[in-house]
C-alpha cells in the first residue's frame, strides 16, 4: 500500500514537471486568466517577477508574505518595513507617474479599489500593463487578500502562515476582551481641525468593536467619516480618546490640551487621551492586528494589569 | 481693406510659420523630458524611425507624453484665442475666460456633471459648456446697466462672479466625501497627466471649428474695435458677430476646463504679448494666438513637470505664477 502511493505521487510530481518542461520549452509566456478582487477578469503572467505595489497598504502585504524581491516599484510614503523606502518611487496612490510605472516594465501592478482612481487603472491597463485589484477593507479582508497575494505571487505557504498569525492573534484578543467588564466609550479621532471620526463602516469601527469599545460616532450612518464640532464630541462624553495623526510630537500636545481644558470630560479624567500611529490604522495590511493589539491595551489597561 | 490683402495674407503665413516653428520646438521639448531620461535621439527615432519595436521608450513617448502635449497645445490655443476675443469684444485689455469666471462656471458644471457619474464626453463637456454659458450671460446682465464696456465695472462683475463660482466650488467639494475627491482637485488645478489620445483627439475635433470660425470673423473684430458706428458702415452683423464670438468662446473655454481644470491668466499672456510684437490686426493674431498659446501652455506644462523634486505640479500653479504678475502691471499700466 505504501509503496503504491509513493509510486503514485512520485507520477504526478513526474507528470507536473513534465509540464513544466512543455510549457517552458515552448516559450509561451504562461499566463492565466482571473477574476480579482473588483470582479474584473485579468491576465496576470504565471509567476510575476516584476511587481509594482501601487499603495502602502500593498506594500506591507508583499512584504508580510516574503515575496519582496519580485517588487520593483512602491509609491510615495510606502515606509514600512524600512527596506520599502528604498524601492523606486511611482509617485503617490492617488496621482501616480504614468511614465515612472511603464519605464520600470513590470509584468504586475497590484491597486487597491479604495484608493487608486479608476481611470488610472483603465490607462494601465490600456498601456498593456496587467493591473490586479484588491479590496481589503476590514480584518477578514484584509486576511483574504494576503491570502489571495500569495495566490498570485506564488508564495501560498508564507500567505498562509501570516494569515493563520494574524488570526490566532485576533482568536487571544477575542478570549481576553471577553473578561472585560465594561465597555468604555471610545471616540476615535483621524482629523485635528476639522474633527473627523470613523462611523460605522470603516473598518477602525470594527477594529474598536473588538477591542471591547463603544465607537461613540457610530449611530452616524451617512458617511464613513463624520464631522464634529467641539461640542458634540463634549455631548458625546467620551471615556477614551484616541488620536491618531501623521503629525507627531508638539501637534498632539496642543490638541491633548486643547482637550484636557475640559476637566469634567471622563477621558480626561481617567488619563485617556491617546496618540497612535496612523499607519497602524490607515493601512489594510497586515498590521491592523498591531493597531487592534494596542487599542485593547489601550481601552482596557485592566485587562494587562492581571498576572 | 480687399486692396492689400495678398500683403496681409503674406504676413498671416510668415507669421504663421515662425510660430509653427516656435511651436514644433516646445512639443519636441516636451516630448523629450519626463521622468525617464531619454535623448532627443531617441525621441526623434521612435517619432519618425521606420521600424516601430514596440519597445518602451516608444510607449511612453506615444501613449503618455505625446498626449499631453498636445492636450496642453491645444488648451493654450484655445485659452489664448478665448482671451484675445474676449479683449476685443469688451475692449478691455483685462479681460480673461478665467478672470471674468466664464472658467469658473464651467467648472461648476464640470464638477456637478462628475458628481452625477456622467462620462467625460459628452456628458461633462455639456454640464461645463451650460455652467460657462449660465456666467457669461450673467456676468452681461450685472455689467449691462452702465455700459458694457466700462473697464472697472466689468472686472469688478468678473470677480464677483468668479468668487462667487470658487465659493460654489468649495462647496460641491466640501459636500463629496468620498475617493473622487482627490481627482477632483488634482483636476481642478489644471492637471494634464492623465490624458490619452482619444481624449486629446475629442477636444481637438471640437476645438478646430471654433478656431476656423473666430479666423473668419477676426476682421469682424477688427471693425469693432473702430467703434459701432463704423462697423455698420463696414456691414458688420454687430449683434450677430459679437453673439457667435462670445459662444463660440465660452464653449472652447468650457472644453478646456472638462479636461484640466481651472488653468488661470493663460488668456492674457500671449495675446498681450503677441499684440506688442506683431500689432493690433486680428487676422494676424488670431492664428498668431493660436500657435503662440500652444507653445506657452506646453511650456507651463513642461514647468509643471520638471520643477519639482519630486512628483509633478498642476500646470495651472505655474500659469497663475506668471499671469498673476503680469495682470497687475498691465492694471497699474492701464491707469496711467
Amino acid at each position: 500500500m505504501a509503496f503504491k502511493k509513493l509510486y503514485k505521487k512520485n507520477i504526478t510530481a513526474f507528470f507536473l514537471v513534465f509540464l513544466q518542461i512543455l510549457f517552458l520549452s515552448s516559450e509561451v509566456c504562461a499566463k492565466r486568466r482571473l477574476i480579482d478582487q473588483m470582479g474584473r477578469e485579468v491576465v496576470i503572467p504565471d509567476n510575476p517577477c516584476r511587481v509594482i505595489a501601487l499603495a502602502p497598504s500593498i506594500t506591507e502585504i508583499v512584504f508580510a508574505i516574503g515575496c519582496q524581491d519580485r517588487l520593483i516599484g512602491a509609491t510615495q510614503f510606502s515606509d514600512f518595513p524600512e527596506q520599502a523606502e528604498k524601492l523606486p518611487k511611482v509617485g503617490s496612490y492617488v496621482h501616480l507617474d504614468l511614465e515612472k510605472i511603464v519605464s520600470l516594465k513590470p509584468d504586475l501592478c497590484i491597486a487597491t479599489k479604495d484608493g487608486n482612481p479608476k481611470d488610472v487603472v483603465n490607462r494601465l491597463e490600456a498601456l498593456k500593463i496587467p493591473v490586479y485589484a484588491v479590496n481589503p477593507k476590514n480584518l477578514q479582508t484584509v486576511m483574504d487578500t494576503i491570502l489571495e497575494t500569495g495566490r498570485i505571487l506564488c508564495a501560498e505557504k508564507a500567505a498562509e502562515k501570516t494569515a493563520a498569525n494574524m488570526k490566532q492573534r485576533l482568536k487571544k484578543i477575542k478570549e481576553l476582551v471577553k473578561k472585560a467588564e465594561k465597555k468604555p466609550g471610545v471616540f476615535f479621532q483621524i482629523g485635528i481641525a476639522p474633527i473627523v471620526s470613523v462611523g460605522t463602516k470603516t473598518y477602525i469601527h470594527e477594529l474598536i468593536v473588538l477591542a471591547g469599545g463603544i465607537n461613540l460616532s457610530q449611530g452616524n450612518t451617512t458617511t464613513a467619516y463624520p464631522r464634529y464640532s467641539m461640542e458634540q464630541v463634549i455631548g458625546l462624553a467620551p471615556d477614551v480618546i484616541i488620536i491618531t495623526s501623521m503629525a507627531r510630537g508638539a501637534v498632539f500636545e496642543r490638541v491633548k490640551a486643547r482637550w484636557s481644558r475640559w476637566s469634567e470630560l471622563p477621558a480626561v479624567k481617567n488619563k485617556s487621551i491617546f496618540l497612535v500611529d496612523s499607519n497602524l490604522f490607515d493601512r489594510p495590511a497586515p498590521r491592523l492586528i498591531n493597531g487592534l493589539e494596542l487599542l485593547v491595551k489601550l481601552i482596557h489597561p485592566e485587562l494587562y494589569l492581571e498576572p | 481693406m480687399n486692396t492689400n490683402s495678398p500683403f496681409f495674407l503674406k504676413r498671416i503665413i510668415s507669421v504663421s510659420i515662425i510660430l509653427s516653428l516656435v511651436l514644433i520646438i516646445a512639443i519636441f521639448t516636451g516630448l523629450s523630458t519626463g521622468s525617464t531620461s531619454s535623448g532627443p535621439g531617441d525621441v526623434f527615432h521612435s517619432l519618425f524611425g521606420k521600424d516601430k519595436t514596440g519597445s518602451m521608450l516608444d510607449t511612453i513617448i506615444w501613449q503618455i507624453r505625446l498626449p499631453r502635449v498636445l492636450l496642453a497645445a491645444l488648451v493654450g490655443a484655445a485659452l489664448s484665442l478665448g482671451g484675445l476675443v474676449f479683449q476685443a469684444l469688451l475692449r478691455n485689455p483685462l479681460a480673461e475666460p478665467y478672470i471674468l469666471g466664464i472658467s469658473g462656471g464651467a467648472a461648476i458644471g464640470a464638477i456637478t456633471g462628475i458628481l452625477l457619474g456622467l462620462s467625460r464626453f459628452p456628458g461633462v463637456s455639456s454640464t461645463a459648456f451650460l455652467g460657462s454659458m449660465a456666467t457669461l450671460f450673467l456676468l452681461l446682465a450685472m455689467s449691462s446697466g452702465q455700459t458694457v464696456l466700462k473697464k472697472e465695472s466689468l472686472l469688478l462683475s468678473g470677480v464677483m462672479v468668479n468668487s462667487f463660482c470658487s465659493a460654489i466650488i468649495m462647496f460641491l467639494i466640501s459636500m463629496t466625501q468620498d475617493s473622487r475627491l482627490h481627482n477632483i482637485m488634482f483636476w481642478l488645478m489644471g492637471d494634464m497627466s492623465m490624458t490619452d489620445l482619444n481624449q486629446t483627439g475629442i477636444l481637438a475635433l471640437t476645438l478646430l471649428p471654433c478656431f476656423i470660425i473666430i479666423f473668419f470673423l477676426s476682421n469682424s473684430m477688427n471693425l469693432l474695435l473702430m467703434g459701432k458706428e463704423m462697423a455698420i458702415t463696414m456691414g458688420v452683423n454687430i449683434k450677430f458677430v459679437t453673439l457667435t464670438l462670445l459662444v463660440i468662446t465660452s464653449f472652447m473655454v468650457s472644453s478646456t476646463v472638462s479636461n484640466c481644470g481651472l488653468l488661470g491668466f493663460v488668456g492674457l499672456v500671449m495675446p498681450h504679448l503677441l499684440r506688442l510684437l506683431l500689432g493690433p490686426d486680428h487676422r494676424v493674431l488670431v492664428p498668431a494666438c493660436i500657435l503662440g498659446g500652444g507653445s506657452y501652455m506646453v511650456i507651463c506644462d513642461l514647468l509643471a513637470r520638471t520643477l519639482p523634486r519630486q512628483g509633478e505640479m498642476p500646470a495651472g500653479v505655474v500659469t497663475a505664477m506668471i499671469g498673476a504678475p503680469l495682470f497687475i502691471y498691465l492694471l497699474k499700466r492701464t491707469k496711467k
